[in-house]
């Protein structure tokens, strides 16, 4: 009974092998589509100035050189981006994460006066574009003197409302015994959020941080239109900026391109699960 | 905030001896809880959502203390200005292009990966994530060098297949094609995990029962998975549609609206109105317009997020 089994596996196997090939051929394409370009730069950032623009474009280059990384190291202010990011990415994420959460809190398990209404409101910014509130949000940032600042670029983004949604709906399904058990032990209203709500929402706090930092690392328009002075300037806006700006070249703009994308991809390897959980909210892709 | 009470607050008893005093404080404790984030909301969100609307009403540049009122000239103007139509040609245009193409060839990626033959499928879902990964500005400057003009990566492997060579963003006829082409790498990986999610989650006995019926493959796919996908799609559609309407960063730093305004996109022209050219009206007039042809797509956003 088994050898039958065996051989009937073994004929399916056959028999499927075509269509194995097929997909795997697909799947193999796919994998060059999707990660090539990254590899091409990647390899591209230590081609010398002439190789860079050579016919057929060379996908390893004959001579490795560490010029590109040099110039942006030495001559851009490529550092004072990198940290400006890392900064601003750091304090807006923190900052959102609390703020959303104690909302959050609030519309999971509290009644209060108004309580629809403002949920509703909220509810409906979302369909407000970013370009329509671009124009007043500059003005506000200018008449509360935060342009060209780090908190002209990190206040404003600190009201997330769709992490208030992720929030909520995560801390609505703790049980309400725990809340009222801390409560008979003596506990605060906001002893409860900081010691039981908070520490439970652990999964959802992780996944609104991992969306909030993304957003963060990669925003370009807010920091285009709040920011002057370039030793302020944080990685997308200097990428984008750079052949406007400065004198460069392709080995340039590789090198910075992949040195700016590579902290999010050292991230993304450890915590993949939230990255794809942070998907469906809907604000990975700026 | 720090009302200790040693009775859960939903006993009768409480409710009807301390009515008011329980439930003012519980108002209180609550407001105590979201006046942060509703401080910084009513700031930077339902403020200047008014105040756009007013400006789409008002004359003038960004540092003018007095602006004009105008009435509704700005949206006249809209009418009348060339660039105006060929903005919202340029934003239909990619929008009807980029989503039927990014939805339909995420879909097929999504039954590849999801075949039954595929091992590892976490190891291709990562894959496909990658470019969501990197900014726009970064994307824009990885693409501009494959797309260059003769020493591009692109530019010579098509030259090898024997295609003319296309100047993908400074002919005005391919330059929308190119961002879209970026643009679709950029964000193909939302579509392809989304249906892969939901492929992966309809019941294997379904598949079952239909091919016992006698259906192929195909029919499999067409009658009975991607029917059952209907919700996840609709959203990737709505998501994709607001995306591709607020299309800017790829196209700021790539072509700048060119060549002859051939990328030339809604939001491009409210950024260069108000920050470049200082017509704040006709920038927040623009916003306006966006806003409702928008509106009516996230609504069903909007829906599904607040049924969750």
């Amino acid at each position: 009974m088994t050898q039958f089994d065996f051989s009937g596996n073994w004929r399916k196997a056959i028999r499927l092998l075509p269509q194995a090939v097929v997909v795997y051929v697909l799947l193999a394409a796919l994998v060059i589509v999707m990660l090539g370009p990254y590899l091409y730069i990647f390899s591209s950032s230590f081609k010398e100035t002439y190789t860079l623009i050579s016919i057929p474009p060379q996908l390893i280059p004959e001579q490795f050189v560490w010029d590109n990384y040099i110039y942006i190291l030495n001559e851009l202010p490529f550092s004072l981006w990198f940290f400006n990011t890392i900064l601003v990415a750091l304090l807006v994420t923190v900052g959102t994460v609390l703020i959303d959460a104690l909302a959050a809190y609030a519309f999971a398990k509290k009644q209060f006066w108004g309580r629809d209404f403002l949920f509703g409101l909220m509810l409906a910014t979302i369909m407000i574009p970013g370009a329509l509130l671009l124009i007043p949000a500059f003005l506000i940032t200018n008449w509360l003197g935060l342009l060209n600042s780090y908190g002209g670029l990190i206040i404003p983004a600190l009201a997330n409302v769709l992490g208030v949604f992720l929030l909520r709906q995560f801390m609505q399904t703790i049980p309400e015994e725990l809340e009222h058990a801390a409560r008979i032990d003596g506990c605060s209203d906001f002893g409860v959020f900081w010691r039981i709500i908070l520490p439970l929402s652990a999964p959802a706090l992780a996944t609104l941080s991992i969306v909030v930092f993304t957003s963060q690392w990669n925003n370009l328009v807010w920091p285009l239109v709040v920011l002057n002075d370039k030793d302020l300037y944080t990685l997308p806006l200097g990428l984008a900026l750079l052949r406007s700006e400065f004198q460069v070249n392709y080995g340039i703009t590789s090198a910075s391109a992949f040195l700016s994308v590579v902290p999010l991809l050292i991230v993304f390897l450890f915590l993949q699960r939230y990255f794809l959980e942070g998907l469906t909210v809907g604000a990975v892709k700026g | 905030m720090a009302t200790t009470s040693a009775t859960p607050q939903r006993t009768v008893l409480t409710e009807t001896s301390f009515w008011k005093r329980a439930a003012v404080r519980r108002n209180l404790s609550a407001y105590a809880f979201i006046l942060p984030f509703m401080a910084l909301f009513i700031i930077f969100n339902i403020g200047p959502f008014f105040w756009a609307l007013w400006l789409s009403l008002l004359r003038g540049d960004l540092v003018d203390q007095v602006k004009p009122f105008v009435g509704l000239q700005n949206y006249l103007s809209l009418t009348t200005d060339d660039i105006t139509l060929k903005v919202f040609l340029n934003s239909l245009q990619y929008t009807v292009s980029v989503v039927p193409i990014a939805v339909i060839t995420a879909l097929a990626l999504a039954f590849l990966i999801g075949n039954k033959l595929v091992r590892f499928k976490d190891f291709y879902r990562a894959v496909v994530f990658f470019p969501l990964l990197a900014s726009a500005a970064a994307t824009a400057q990885i693409w501009s060098y494959i797309l260059a003009p003769r020493y591009g990566v692109l530019t010579y492997l098509t030259g090898l297949l024997g295609i003319p060579e296309i100047y993908w963003l400074s002919d005005p006829d391919w330059a929308l094609y190119g961002i879209l082409l970026i643009e679709w790498w950029r964000g193909i990986g939302f579509h392809i995990i989304l249906f892969l999610a939901a492929m992966l989650g309809v019941p294997e006995e379904l598949h079952e029962a239909a091919r016992i019926d006698g259906a192929n493959a195909w029919q499999v796919a067409t009658r009975v998975t991607i029917p059952l996908m209907r919700p996840v799609i609709l959203f990737s559609v709505v998501m994709g549609t607001i995306w591709a309407f607020q299309l800017f960063d790829t196209v700021f730093v790539l072509t700048n609206g060119g060549p002859v305004h051939a990328t030339a996109t809604m939001v491009w022209y409210i950024y260069n109105h108000a920050f470049r050219y200082g017509q704040v009206g006709m920038a927040a007039a623009m916003g306006v317009v966006l806003l409702l042809i928008i509106m009516p797509i996230s609504y069903v956003q909007m829906r599904v997020l607040g049924e969750r």
